[in-house]
């Protein structure tokens, strides 16, 4: 088996933040004595992630998915456990492995904010060693991709939130690396430019080959480009295994969608399942899988439908039923 | 490759400063303090009181004012404002020690700042006619030297006070005191030859007289240059280069990369 792309060992982080209570006597007392409190970002999660895998890694707001990103790339130190990157301590950030690695954050920039793209791209390639004339092919490679060519020669500041995002991007890539890591890349852009990267993202990791773990709250980001998961809630691993199987372990439950002839009242479909939507001539059911059959033939039995459909729930329900237990 | 990295930094760095250049117009403005001891010491002059004549005086304080603007540094304002926002991270990410962004920031930025103190060098001349001489070149020369040891000096003090950001939530205002301390003991206030001599012998050890008054020495021609300036500076300045490589190891482990 080849060795891992990335390694987490039983990785923590444990944070030490000062706390002050509000208004003038809590600032005396924190300028007097200072109180700490601990906070256990991230306790003992491991997984491995094998060279040209795509992960999405999953959690609600909090849950430490950033800051196990931040201990992968080597941004921050671990507490205790070990990281590795393509066998190497990203903390050491040695320029070998540096020229392997990128973290993409959707709600930060690298780009210099006045100054054209081109012009970060030129610090970005000498950084990296790249020459400018090779440079200039990935950059038009690139562009091409995420189909931001006409804007590279404009101010940062001038361009649109998914125009800046794509950009962002690119910035990101140049030195071509191997190791994706990606924090919400779509972080509030609209559909199109949420497809375009996603997209691009994709065709990026058939090109070269690349591992990418992906954090992101839209859960199309994860279905499009994720066959497997890793879901952490408050620092510690809830899940890591396919999509199919978090779908299959965290929902006993398929989704009976109706539409009536006739509206009838919420009450009258309790007895079937879970009520997500009722009220009007649109009910939408949560039924347990071992009775569905059962369900289907009475709803069909006792009301009169237009049209009736059965479907997996929504993603982002199963994950936020997760996240609402808390716990496998 | 180092060269290209240095060429394209300076390059870009310098574009960037450009797009700031009315600001950086009016923060040389505000660098004029050395003319106000300039009038103080010709009116003390013109009385009689003094070593020098008013129109030495001028040239003396002209060579000041050039040389603290040569030494100008913000490196602990940006390098605290990197840690505190979380921008340090993508500098941590890439193959380059941030610490040369940081230096090629404000070579750049001299670059903005050079031109402007040549108009204002043309104005000074027109307002007080043969106070400026040519300081001839191995004056010159030796001044430019002086004034690139202190202007490196002055940015690794920074840059250290900056490092402090990894401990203290501001750290920015530390740098206060080292002006202070530039502006008593430098020079800035009187030429150096008119304090007791007990302090002068004290001050040169010091870095601070080395820092404006040294190469101000070298370009008036005035006061004399002490040739042991040189090493001081060098001294100081391997000093606080050593404290910030210090200070970054250790500092590296507290950050958090809040923000990112």
């Amino acid at each position: 088996m080849a060795a891992p792309a990335v390694l987490a060992e039983q990785l923590s982080k444990t944070f030490r933040v000062a706390e002050k209570e509000p208004g003038f006597a809590g600032t005396l007392r924190h300028f007097v004595r200072r109180r700490y409190r601990r906070i256990e970002a991230v306790r003992g999660v491991s997984f491995e992630i094998a060279p040209g895998e795509v992960v999405g890694f999953l959690g609600p707001n909090g849950a430490g998915k950033t800051t196990t990103l931040k201990m992968l790339t080597g941004l921050i130190q671990p507490s205790s456990g070990r990281a590795r990157v393509l066998g190497r301590d990203p903390y050491r950030r040695e320029a070998g492995l540096l020229r392997e690695l990128t973290l993409v954050m959707g709600n930060k920039q690298q780009l210099i904010w006045d100054l054209p793209v081109l012009d970060s791209l030129r610090v970005n390639a000498a950084v990296y060693e790249i020459p400018w004339a090779e440079a200039q092919h990935r950059t038009a490679e690139l562009a091409e991709m995420l189909g931001v060519a006409e804007v590279l020669r404009q101010p940062v500041r001038k361009l649109s939130l998914g125009e800046r995002m794509k950009a962002e991007l690119l910035a990101s890539l140049l030195h071509r690396p191997r190791v994706l890591f990606l924090d919400e890349p779509t972080l509030g852009l609209d559909v199109n430019a949420q497809l375009a990267v996603r997209r691009f993202l994709k065709a990026y990791r058939e090109r070269y080959g690349a591992t990418l773990l992906l954090t992101s709250h839209y859960m199309a980001d994860i279905e499009a480009l994720a066959e497997r998961v890793i879901v952490i809630h408050e620092g510690r691993l809830l899940y890591d295994g396919p999509l199919g199987g978090l779908v299959e372990r965290f929902a006993p439950f398929k989704e009976v969608r109706l539409m009536l002839a006739r509206p009838a009242a919420a009450a009258a479909f309790a007895r079937f399942g879970e009520v997500e939507e009722a009220g009007g001539l649109r009910v939408r059911l949560l039924v347990e899988k071992d009775r569905l059959t059962g369900v289907v033939a009475e709803l069909l039995a006792n009301f009169e439908l237009r049209d009736l459909s059965v479907d997996e729930p929504p993603l982002e329900e199963v994950i936020g039923r997760v996240f609402a237990k808390g716990a496998v | 490759m180092l060269l290209a990295k240095a060429r394209t930094l300076l390059a870009v760095h310098f574009a960037y400063m450009m797009e700031y250049r009315a600001e950086i117009f009016f923060w040389i403005l505000g660098g004029l303090v050395p003319f106000f001891f300039m009038a103080a010491w010709s009116e003390a002059a013109r009385q009689g009181y003094t070593l020098y004549s008013p129109l030495e005086y001028a040239r003396y304080f002209f060579a000041v004012f050039v040389a603290r603007q040569l030494a100008i540094v913000w490196a602990n304002w940006t390098f605290s404002d990197w840690v505190r926002t979380g921008k340090l991270s993508f500098y941590l990410l890439q193959p380059l020690d941030p610490m040369w962004r940081l230096l090629a920031d404000h070579v750049g930025e001299r670059g903005v700042r050079l031109p402007v103190l040549v108009v204002i060098g043309g104005v000074f001349a027109a307002l007080f006619p043969g106070a400026l001489v040519w300081p001839g070149w191995g004056a010159l020369a030796l001044g430019l030297a002086a004034s690139t040891l202190a202007f490196l000096l002055s940015f690794f003090v920074a840059y250290s006070v900056g490092l402090l950001a990894f401990w203290l939530e501001d750290a920015t205002e530390i740098f206060e005191l080292w002006y202070v301390l530039v502006l008593f003991f430098s020079g800035m206030l009187a030429p150096l030859s008119l304090y007791p001599e007990a302090v002068q012998r004290v001050l040169l050890w010091t870095p601070f007289p080395h820092l404006v008054y040294l190469p101000a020495a070298l370009w008036s021609g005035l006061e004399p240059a002490d040739a042991r300036g040189f090493a001081v500076l060098f001294v100081w300045t391997l000093v606080f280069f050593a404290v910030s490589r210090l200070l970054w190891r250790l500092g590296r482990g507290r950050y958090s990369a809040m923000g990112a």
